[in-house]
């Protein structure tokens, strides 16, 4: 056989070119599924959102903490579900998909001020870091940009699970200070991330 | 998995869905627009010195800028309805057509009287009845815009808002330029940003919770 005969460097790169060649027609299909599904076809919606549900879990696994991402997941199957009719399948369907994963993950981002955070002890056991050292490391990137006193308070109170009070006295911030700093920080992230859907 | 439930339920008796365009919403907004319009017209609203007005600037000045703000504030509106479209490139150009319309109105008023006349030419008791006749006029827009932007998908729904605001607001007043007997430009100026400005913010406030999807 041909491929017998590749070097190591051949043959990875022919790998690269088949995997991108799969994942291009798997979109593809998921366009022609999706025009399927506006027609009201149920086995081909099913097929479809099994599909999707997989993509959304790498999607989110590295960009919010791993309690978050089957409600996400539920609220954007559903979110597709509501808006299929504005998908068009003359436009690729991964396109249309990507911009609804990331309008639902800007508004999972949003909650999290609104949501109560516990603090967690080094004791507690967890079966696997992955997926928060990923998370963790795309919020640090985030929270890198954004002003030092906002991002300080978003780390000890949404992060570290402190109370306002204690954020106050480990900052030297008043309690005010920090529920601003907290709630102008997290808005300005959702920016942030919506200056990248912009650019995108 | 937890979402098996959830799949099982999004397709258990699915049905076909008309597929949203932005033809088709431009479709009904305009078709809309010239229902309010002509029945305006028809109630007989329209200013009794009509073919005099017609023969000064500021009267077209008036239906122009309202129009232009109207017709673009509308294409971005709906053209936002679509979650692959921002609003937010479509919203500087309203803004700076906003501020070349006021401009225009600026020189037309510099060749009038100076600033002596300024508190009779503003006449706020017209003026209170002119804004509140322009939101009036401007509510179906809202309602209309606020429907079509719930059926679609906008992805920046703050900016989406902003601009369905301006567009009702901007129709709304656009309406009113048959009735109002005002050419005043500083008189514009003042209560049809007003108008305009509390249509735009009503709609910046109320639409992002009620189109929330």
């Amino acid at each position: 056989m041909a491929w017998a005969l590749m070097q190591p460097q051949e043959l990875n790169a022919l790998g690269l070119r088949l995997r991108v060649r799969n994942a291009d027609e798997e979109k593809h299909a998921w366009s022609g599924l999706m025009a399927s599904a506006q027609r009201g076809d149920a086995v081909a919606y099913r097929r479809l959102l099994s599909e999707v549900r997989t993509w959304l879990r790498r999607y989110y696994a590295g960009r919010l903490p791993p309690a978050m991402i089957d409600d996400v997941i539920q609220e954007t199957l559903i979110a597709i579900h509501e808006k299929r009719q504005t998908y068009d399948p003359a436009r690729p369907f991964s396109a249309w998909l990507s911009v609804i994963a990331r309008y639902k993950w800007i508004d999972a981002l949003r909650t999290m001020k609104a949501r109560h955070t516990e603090t967690l002890h080094a004791d507690v056991a967890v079966p696997d870091h992955e997926e928060a050292v990923t998370s963790a490391w795309s919020l640090e990137r985030l929270l890198e940009q954004i002003k030092p006193a906002q991002s300080e308070v978003i780390r000890l109170v949404k992060l570290q699970g402190l109370s306002i009070a204690e954020a106050s006295a480990a900052t030297g911030q008043s309690a005010p200070l920090v529920k601003v700093n907290i709630h102008r920080g997290l808005k300005r992230l959702a920016s942030l991330l919506r200056g990248e859907l912009d650019a995108d | 998995m937890r979402t098996d439930p959830l799949i099982d339920r999004l397709t258990h008796d699915l049905k076909p869905v008309r597929r949203r365009t932005t033809l088709t919403d431009a479709g009904i907004l305009a078709g809309l627009g010239g229902i309010e319009l002509g029945l305006f017209l028809a109630m007989g609203f329209s200013r009794s010195d009509m073919p005099m007005a017609m023969h000064l600037p500021s009267f077209w000045w008036k239906l122009a800028s309202l129009g232009l703000i109207a017709l673009v504030s509308g294409i971005v509106a709906v053209v936002s309805f679509d979650p692959m479209n921002s609003p937010r490139r479509g919203l500087r150009w309203i803004i700076a057509l906003i501020a070349a319309c006021l401009s225009i109105g600026w020189i037309l008023d510099a060749s009038r009287d100076g600033a002596a006349m300024l508190l009779m030419r503003l006449d706020w008791q017209d003026g209170v009845q002119c804004l509140y006749k322009m939101v009036g006029l401007s509510v179906p827009a809202v309602i209309t815009l606020g429907l079509l932007m719930h059926r679609g998908a906008p992805t920046d729904r703050d900016g989406t808002a902003l601009a369905a605001g301006l567009a009702a607001a901007a129709w709304g007043a656009f309406v009113f330029v048959f009735a109002c007997p005002v050419d005043d430009p500083l008189y514009v100026a003042v209560w049809y940003s007003l108008g305009c400005g509390a249509v735009t913010l009503l709609a910046r406030l109320a639409l992002p919770p009620l189109t929330r999807w």
